[in-house]
């Protein structure tokens, strides 16, 4: 995972400029998440596999994706999650 | 120009990213492009929106563990700023500040 903070235990006024950037970023990066729920998500993963699925949820610290009806090479999987570390980007449609 | 370390660039330096079309090189052979939105924090994933028409929009996630080298294309008009901004806005504004 990601350090709280890079290079600013020093300087107070930095560590609280970079605290509102983290804090504007993340927001919006939630919104995106909420808005993907029970959207159908296309992933990219290693080795070029592409799965389809119904995006359900993210845990905090985006470790791992709650999918519905992901369809693999080898069938339908109703309920599944997804390991992060293993997908390189999704697409989904707004 | 940046390549390797994203991860670790921190919020500062992504957020100069924001309202920017750029291009992202992530895992051995994947290239995209879009206007960035924003980069979560946690795991330094790049949201990126591609309008298409009738104001529908193509978004990609690029995970930031996978990223290999992300280019600044050029800058949003202030129309796309708008347009990129209130993309994932809910209908009726609630923003989270007291």
């Amino acid at each position: 995972s990601i350090p709280t903070s890079a290079a600013s235990e020093a300087d107070p006024e930095q560590l609280q400029q970079e605290q509102h950037a983290r804090s504007v970023l993340r927001e919006s990066f939630l919104r995106c998440l909420l808005s993907m729920n029970s959207k159908k998500v296309q992933f990219h993963m290693h080795e070029k596999v592409k799965l389809e699925a119904t995006f359900g949820a993210s845990d905090i610290d985006v470790l791992n994706f709650q999918v519905s009806d992901l369809h693999t090479p080898i069938g339908v999987q109703k309920e599944a999650l997804i390991r992060c570390q293993d997908v390189i980007s999704f697409t989904f449609d707004v | 120009m940046m390549q390797c370390g994203w991860p670790l660039l921190g919020p500062l330096q992504w957020i100069r990213y924001v309202n920017r079309q750029v291009m992202v090189k992530a895992g051995n052979d994947e290239e995209h492009r879009g206007w960035l939105l924003t980069v979560d924090p946690v795991s330094a994933s790049l949201v990126l929106v591609t309008f298409r028409e009738e104001g529908r929009a193509s978004v990609q996630v690029v995970m930031g563990h996978a990223v290999e080298e992300v280019q600044v294309l050029q800058e949003a008009d202030e129309e796309t700023t708008r347009r990129l901004q209130t993309s994932f806005l809910p209908a009726r504004t609630c923003g989270l500040d007291p």
